[in-house]
């Protein structure tokens, strides 16, 4: 069954969004426009975008340090976002964030993390309070296949199993061929299975590996989970297979012509008008570029911002 | 000994490379320690294969904890951190096991294990990608703590930390790594607990570790000619060179510390303290404290410096304490 034209249309926008505005930080951090290079989410934009057309704005997602893509996709406000990246004052956390800790609570994006697995168990935290209040609202949690072997990752698992937590799994496999850290080939693997997904039964939920470079399957597969969650039936486990397009956190990793047939984008191209797609890159270029522009007219924040924030003042 | 002129992260290799050959209990693991751009350990898979040298998967509990376990039952483990922070994921295989079995066991069991740890900020990475918590691991009992500033003792003190029989935290500032100074191509040891003068003086004493230790110098080449600055490096935290401390500090009578880890409960509080109490009457003039204030490091480059130590914030302090 394939999506009506209106709503593919919708993720591609989406999709074109985060990887138009991940171009221009790739583009301003070497101009030194943004101070620290950072992992980018470049071939893995169908993932956040399939899972992240099933969620409302109080639903709430934990990330990783690949975060822009789950950022944007959640709703993130691109002008503030790109005011963070490049550490200004009107950044959603006065540049004290960076693309590492970036949390905007008012969409649901808490938030980016810097710690591998770091989000995950706090994730089960806002799907527990969701329970609680009986507000049906879902958390996700994303994490990559790195992250998964993380003991915080397995006891989290068994806890959203054991609490019947409503929350989503979503775990991003960027080595589904050759399994690399950080662009570097490792002489053992991180893994001893092929598909993360095969733990899920371990823990007591279901578990599914789904090619994470087609959106229209990402959809269907996270609408399920989604639902799910929703309904007060528990937790799922979701693996996406991706393909990094663009190289390694450190930018070592010469970008692969052969893993362009997995761009997401260009698979998602060939199915809307040609007309409609133009259109839609062109708006999606106009949206990031102004972007861009609140940050760089934006403030560096006073040294005096350094000092605050610590605690919360007692009220 | 030849010496010839190279970077802190090329000590590091050579300390591993001499070390692997001479004992082959000595084992390296670690999240990417076999990749050919991870300067102190590249090549060693290459040399001494991957039985020795192996690339762990991201879960510090898990090879930290081996590495223990490893080193309880008579291996050589040199396990490498990426970054400090990550090491708060394993904290009880670090606090708990690695500083306490020896203890624990009456003596039975030691841990010849060296947990190397890359640390510090400076370069934008925000509040879980910039910490230096060598305060944090001395402040338990039954770690040694190391903090090398230059590539010779880079060098010596890593070659000392794997043959000493106990637990080594082993830090390495990321922004020391380019740093080049003269090494002998030999392999030599730098004694833990043997703290280094780096530059001599006499009005005032600087203590400083890690990468602290080039700004204290900087510090004290401006000042020259207004205030003669001693710069000391006690290169180990835990053992700490109390004499030499309080020697210099008994000749100058004047005393700064320098840290770029957390100020409270921390390295420069513990080196007054110690001055306090047995040399207290040597100090003609308050010790004054230059650390990073208890507050995460932010990611903006202008916030970040704003609460670090550097040489302006000690010459400021050396001539304000000099001026007592």
């Amino acid at each position: 069954m394939s999506l009506e034209e209106g709503k593919l249309a919708d993720l591609y926008r989406v999709m074109v969004r985060i990887r138009t505005f991940e171009n221009a930080v790739r583009k301003l951090t070497r101009e030194g426009k943004i101070p620290a290079r950072f992992g980018l989410y470049t071939g893995q934009e169908a993932v956040a975008v399939g899972v992240s057309a099933h969620l409302k704005t109080g639903d709430q997602i934990g990330s990783t340090h690949r975060a822009l893509g789950h950022l944007i996709a959640k709703g993130c406000d691109l002008h503030r976002l790109m005011a963070e990246l490049m550490g200004k004052e009107a950044g959603f956390n006065h540049g004290k964030a960076g693309p590492y800790h970036t949390f905007d609570p008012n969409t649901g994006a808490l938030g980016a993390n810097g710690v591998v697995g770091g989000s995950v168990p706090m994730t089960a935290g806002y799907a527990l309070a969701d329970q609680i209040k009986k507000n049906r609202m879902v958390a996700v949690s994303y994490f990559g296949e790195g992250g998964s072997n993380q003991g915080g990752v397995q006891e989290t698992l068994n806890l959203a199993a054991c609490w019947q937590l409503p929350v989503v799994f979503v775990c991003e496999n960027s080595s589904p061929e050759v399994q690399r850290m950080l662009g570097h080939e490792i002489d053992y693997p991180q893994l001893s299975i092929d598909n993360v997904s095969l733990r899920a039964k371990n823990y007591g939920m279901p578990g599914s590996t789904h090619v994470g470079w087609d959106v229209e399957e990402v959809y269907r597969t996270a609408g399920r989970a989604v639902r799910r969650a929703r309904s007060g039936k528990g937790p799922t486990l979701l693996e996406y297979k991706v393909h990094q397009l663009e190289g390694n956190l450190e930018g070592r990793l010469e970008s692969n012509e052969k893993e362009r047939q997995w761009d997401p984008i260009e698979l998602m191209g060939k199915k809307i008008p040609r007309t409609l797609s133009d259109k839609i890159r062109a708006d999606e270029a106009a949206n990031v570029q102004r972007a861009i522009d609140f940050g760089l007219s934006s403030e560096e924040p006073a040294p005096e911002q350094a000092y605050t924030d610590v605690f919360r003042e007692v009220s | 000994m030849p010496e010839r002129e190279i970077t802190f992260g090329q000590a590091l290799n050579e300390a591993h490379l001499a070390e692997m050959e001479r004992d082959t209990n000595i084992i390296l693991f670690g999240e990417n320690v076999s990749s050919q751009w991870r300067e102190a350990t590249k090549g060693l898979k290459e040399r001494f294969g991957r039985e020795r040298v192996r690339d762990a998967p991201i879960t510090e509990t898990a090879f930290i904890g081996a590495g223990v376990g490893a080193a309880i039952v008579g291996m050589r483990p040199i396990v490498e951190l990426m970054l400090a922070d990550f090491g708060l994921v394993a904290m009880d295989q670090i606090l708990n096991q690695m500083a306490k079995s020896t203890y624990m066991s009456g003596g039975k069991v030691s841990v010849p294990m060296t947990l190397r740890v890359l640390t510090g900020a400076g370069t934008s990475s925000g509040a879980t990608h910039s910490e230096s918590l060598h305060g944090l691991f001395a402040h338990m009992p039954g770690l040694k703590v190391v903090v090398p500033s230059s590539p010779y003792d880079a060098k010596g003190l890593l070659i000392s930390s794997i043959r000493d029989p106990n637990p080594k935290i082993f830090m390495e500032h990321r922004l020391l790594y380019p740093v080049k100074g003269m090494v002998p191509s030999e392999a030599y040891e730098v004694p833990l607990g043997d703290a280094n003068v780096v530059r001599e003086g006499s009005d005032v004493t600087v203590v400083a570790n890690s990468l602290m230790v080039r700004e204290a110098v900087k510090a004290a080449e401006e000042v020259e000619g207004d205030v003669s600055v001693e710069v000391l490096d006690p290169r180990t935290l835990v053992p700490l060179d109390e004499d030499a401390i309080l020697r210099s500090v008994g000749k100058t009578g004047r005393l700064v510390v320098v840290d770029e880890d957390y100020l409270r409960y921390g390295f420069s509080g513990e080196v007054v303290a110690l001055v306090s109490e047995k040399a207290h009457g040597k100090l003609v003039a308050p010790p004054i404290r230059v650390a990073t204030p208890n507050i995460p490091l932010p990611y903006n480059q202008r916030l970040e410096r704003e609460l670090l130590p550097n040489k302006e914030k000690i010459v400021a302090a050396v001539r304000k304490v000099a001026s007592r």
